[in-house]
């Protein structure tokens, strides 16, 4: 296991460009609802002491009343952002089945963030599955090395297959989420019960967490079958999932060790992170820029952990293969 | 695993344990603020502390707890007098218990804790009190059992929450009567109201017959409303509990005595003296703790705390928050007078969190308490402060909630604020809230987000405030949500607006005035009114006219502009008085030029809202001139005109006095358009980052 992540990050070192395209994708699009947001801010801000007040720190009465009359995605703008908040936040999300576009959130009247927002992830995963296919047949060569040209060829070669994979993915979510919904009605009967709130949160945050790893083994198999089309030329997203599943079942510890060992290093770049924004003071245009690199290198960071695992897959898979 | 790998795994390891610790949110230690020394007893310019209280509704009670059953078996013995001027021959009680009966009870048909949604998952959690004989005792008993009646103010002929008794011989005015009442009670289980229980926990309260009060000449006792609260005389309490071995108990008042009886069962006395309401608890998992409040200035005070077993590490923090109300309210109205105080964390799932009994009152806690969000902090000062106002002023909390909520809520801030800091902004995840202090969940802190005093109500100010006059009853608001608002929230910003305008020295002195004068005397706000004209000189009637009795929302906002003052252009007098075309002058692009060059600037204050207040403004220039003014506040808007260099700032109300105008962002203007851009990047930045990790996290599910 250790073996096939230091060699995926051997190949993910020869092509690290991979991460800054897959970065910039992620960018443009976040971009598209941020720069408004910023037109928009400095305008509501203009001549107000609260400006003075946000760029020092942040106003809580100006933003109180600010956040009331928002109605589009700017509502999502927030305390709850601040630090490890975001990680909090999403993970939320992610865990209410709000993602993507909220196909598997239940009992909500509105969706917690907005639906552009909604959509715009949507587009994102639609634009990784569309990489995949040519992001996994780069690591697949030896030597490493890539065009963009090549790259983008590689990438519609297997459009139609990573996006059926995709789909089959969504799919097993879906049963994941549909089995989750009266097992949290459950525990949460439980907590509710507890004699302590020890117990409660215990139950709370473990029922939780147990969704979080059905997540990963889901992702697991299906990021293996993807893998697995290229390695071997699959056409069919069906049997290259039951493959995966096999695979998966036979080696359960070193394909979900490499998800645990990534697990731990996300887990310590959230805590840099947060110990690199805490020591940050951000106020006027140069602290902004370190902070603006900060948080792009954390995104590239955690877009290397994923095209780290997908190259890691690839070695794990050769270092199963059966030999000729 | 080699050597190497183990060594970056542990030095991994530990870089994430640190920097989570160093990461999160530590704000700096707060020093609080000096507090006035206390007033005593008999403190020069105010009035006399009362040392008892009219004591005319005085209760004996033995009663048998079965926490099998759950169920409690009483008898009591009343010794009521008639404080009024009229002979009263009809007596009515309150059994609280019974908004628990079933879905019919007046509390059950409203939205809210004791609705029918909270209550019927299953027979358990309905309670109900059924009295078994009503007598009157004296030189000739009185069997006035087959006299009783409910009454039901409202119509609904389902709701048993009060009951009346008659009696043929009328109680003279000044003369005494005694009643033996006996009952029975089921307790409720859960949080269906704040008494129930829940395994071995036992949260008893409003749980016995208690006579209503004849007050403003005629019978005040309401059905028990969906979220209104209590009123009722003060006594002497002298309670006897039987319930098994094994539970720790905690009631209002001393301990008098504690004996084992022969079928293995306890006896606990408790006696409490001035009191108008006794609560008591029970649980085998308690933890109890002890700290001793003597301070100087201040009547010496055991707290005895009752916490869960899994809050034991937050126990420092509810004894240190104890000690901060018995402080600061102490000085700020009146020390509190009774020897102890019980303090109870309440039991997950018990919903019996957040309330307030005569010398005993209930916390709330999370086992992840960071200290930043005053949690359990903000809570036990509250409650602990309501004995302050409930418990020893007594208003009629059906009628005029505001007077003890509100007035609770303005001193729980300002405590908090003086003694702990400003709040942090939090929220919790992966969890969640089943009501009154059960909170599950992940805690986390936002990093340098403070919400000043007051700050957190003015969001439901805004949206909310208009729905309904402040003062009124209890029970005839639009909704739960409304009645606290106008209880809590909105009240207690009048009292920090009036707090700012009066200067705090006279506001301690009304307070003190009030808090003293009215001690066991259940003052309405026409008393408190009086008050502040009696201490302030009078003319405060037109600011209560637009905050209490309105619905009107105050917000002030400034607006400027600074022009270079206009220099004469067109035809004007020539030299020889007729008129002579004159270009206007081409402005100076020097340094120098535009240094000497003067403006004309335009401050106007602006009233969105519709409540009138004197405001303050501050106008800031740029060579260092300060302006200050004031205006009535009357009009829609008023404009003040500078000539000479241009401003910089202009704020209306800068000591932020009127705390109750509900959007202070508008109160501030600035020349400089630099913070508006920093800012706006700086928080586009910030929500950019967030938003593409969420869109990277889409990768997990596709």
């Amino acid at each position: 296991m250790l073996a096939s992540l230091r060699d995926g990050g051997r190949s993910l070192g020869l092509n690290w460009g991979l991460v800054v395209l897959v970065l910039v994708t992620n960018l443009a699009l976040a971009l598209v609802v941020a720069v408004p947001l910023a037109f928009q801010l400095e305008a509501e801000l203009e001549n107000r002491g609260a400006s003075s007040a946000m760029m020092y720190g942040f106003d809580y009465d100006w933003w109180s009343q600010w956040s009331e009359r928002q109605q589009g995605p700017e509502t999502a703008l927030g305390p709850e952002l601040l630090g490890t908040g975001f990680a909090l936040k999403n993970l939320e999300l992610l865990l209410k089945g709000w993602l993507p576009a909220g196909l598997f959130a239940r009992g909500a009247d509105r969706p917690p963030v907005d639906p552009l927002i909604l959509a715009l992830g949507v587009v994102y995963l639609v634009l990784q599955a569309f990489l995949t296919g040519g992001i996994i047949s780069v690591f697949r060569r030896p030597r490493g090395g890539w065009t963009l040209r090549g790259l983008v060829h590689g990438c519609g070669f297997y459009l139609g297959r990573m996006f059926r994979l995709s789909l089959l993915a969504l799919a097993a979510a879906g049963i994941v989420f549909a089995a989750n919904a009266p097992f949290a009605r459950f525990v949460d009967g439980l907590a509710r019960e507890a004699v302590s709130g020890r117990t409660a949160l215990v139950l709370t945050l473990g029922r939780h967490a147990l969704l979080l790893v059905a997540l990963l083994l889901v992702h697991m198999v299906f990021s293996h079958a993807r893998v697995l089309m290229v390695r071997e030329e699959r056409l069919s997203a069906l049997l290259a999932t039951v493959s995966s599943l096999g695979l998966c079942a036979r080696r359960l510890l070193p394909a979900f060790g490499q998800y645990l060992v990534l697990a731990a290093v996300a887990a310590a770049l959230i805590a840099v992170f947060a110990l690199a924004d805490s020591w940050l003071t951000v106020i006027g245009y140069r602290s902004q820029l370190v902070a603006l690199v900060l948080f792009e290198a954390f995104v590239a960071a955690r877009i290397a952990l994923r095209l780290w695992l997908l190259a890691s897959q690839l070695e794990l898979q050769r270092a199963l293969a059966p030999r000729p | 695993m080699r050597p190497r790998t183990q060594g970056l795994l542990l030095a991994a390891l530990l870089s994430v344990a640190l920097a989570l610790e160093s990461a999160q949110a530590k704000g700096p230690g707060h020093e609080p603020l000096p507090l006035p020394p206390p007033a005593g007893k008999d403190a020069p310019g105010l009035p006399p502390l009362p040392e008892v209280s009219p004591r005319n509704a005085s209760y004996t009670i033995e009663v048998l707890f079965d926490p099998e059953k759950r169920t409690i078996t009483g008898s009591l013995v009343l010794d009521w007098r008639n404080t009024s001027d009229q002979a009263l021959a009809s007596f009515p009680f309150h059994l609280y218990w019974n908004a628990f009966r079933n879905n019919l009870s007046t509390s059950a048909r409203g939205v809210g804790r004791r609705a029918p949604a909270d209550r019927m998952k299953d027979e358990r959690s309905f309670g109900w009190t059924e009295v078994k004989s009503v007598r009157r005792l004296g030189e000739v008993e009185e069997d006035l059992t087959p006299t009783l009646s409910y009454l039901n103010e409202d119509g609904n002929t389902d709701d048993r929450t009060v009951m009346q008794v008659r009696s043929s011989a009328p109680v003279a005015p000044g003369a005494s009567a005694r009643f033996r009442i006996e009952w029975e009670s089921r307790i409720p289980h859960g949080s269906v109201g704040r008494a129930g229980w829940v395994h071995d926990y036992h949260f008893i309260v409003q749980w016995f017959p208690k006579i209503g009060v004849f007050w403003q000449g005629q019978w005040n006792c309401h059905p028990f409303y969906t979220w209104t609260e209590f009123f009722s005389d003060f006594g002497v309490y002298d309670v006897k509990l039987t319930l098994p071995r094994g539970f720790v108990v905690g009631a209002t008042g001393r301990l008098e005595s504690k004996a084992e009886n022969p079928d293995g069962s306890e006896s606990y006395r408790f006696v409490q003296e001035d009191v108008h309401d006794f609560a008591w608890t029970a649980s085998r998992r308690f933890l109890e703790r002890r700290a001793r409040f003597d301070e100087a200035g201040y009547p010496a005070v055991e707290i005895r705390l009752l916490l869960q077993p899994e809050h034991a590490h937050l126990g420092d923090r509810y004894l240190e928050a104890a000690k901060i109300a018995l402080r600061t309210y102490g000085t700020w109205s009146a020390p509190y007078p009774y020897p102890q105080i019980t303090v109870v964390d309440p039991a997950w799932g018990s919903g019996s969190g957040g309330m307030e009994y005569p010398t005993l009152f209930t916390g709330g806690a999370s086992v992840l308490a960071p200290p930043e969000l005053q949690s359990p902090e903000g809570v036990t000062i509250h409650e602990a402060g309501h004995q302050f106002w409930y418990g020893l002023v007594a208003n009629n909390e059906f009628e005029e909630a505001w007077l003890d909520e509100g007035f609770n809520s303005y001193m729980t801030s300002k405590a908090a604020d003086r003694s702990l800091g400003p709040e942090a902004w939090g929220r919790r995840y992966f969890g969640a809230d089943y009501g009154r202090g059960a909170r599950a969940g992940w805690p986390f802190v936002a990093p340098g987000v403070r919400i000043s005093r007051g700050s957190e109500s003015l969001p439901g100010l805004r949206q909310g405030g208009e729905a309904d006059v402040m003062a009124k009853k209890g029970w005839t608001y639009r909704d739960g949500g409304s009645y606290g608002l106008n209880s809590y929230g909105k009240p207690a910003l009048v009292l920090q607006t009036l707090e700012g305008l009066l200067g705090e020295e006279t506001m301690v002195k009304l307070l003190r005035t009030y808090a003293r004068r009215f001690r066991f005397a259940h003052p309405t706000t026409e008393d408190f009114l009086a008050t502040v004209d009696e201490v302030t000189g009078g003319g405060w009637r037109s600011y209560f006219n637009e905050t209490f009795f309105s619905g009107d929302l105050c917000d002030y906002a400034v607006e400027v502009k600074s022009e270079p003052v206009r220099q004469p252009a067109g035809f004007l007098p020539g030299p020889d008085g007729t008129p002579a075309y004159r270009e206007a002058p081409r402005r100076g692009r020097a340094k120098d030029d535009r240094r000497d060059e003067r403006f004309e600037t335009r401050v106007t204050i602006l009233r969105h809202g519709e409540v009138r207040l004197p405001v303050e403004l501050r106008v800031e220039f740029e060579d260092g001139r300060v302006a200050n003014e004031r205006w009535n506040g009357r009009d829609r808007w008023y404009r003040f005109q500078y000539e000479g260099q241009k401003a910089v700032r202009a704020v209306v109300d800068p000591g932020r006095k009127i705390a109750i105008d509900v959007n202070p962002s508008n109160n501030e203007w600035i020349a400089n358009e630099r913070p508006a851009r920093r800012a706006a990047t700086k928080w586009a930045a910030r929500y950019l980052f967030w938003l593409q990790n969420l869109l990277e996290l889409h990768t997990v599910v596709g």
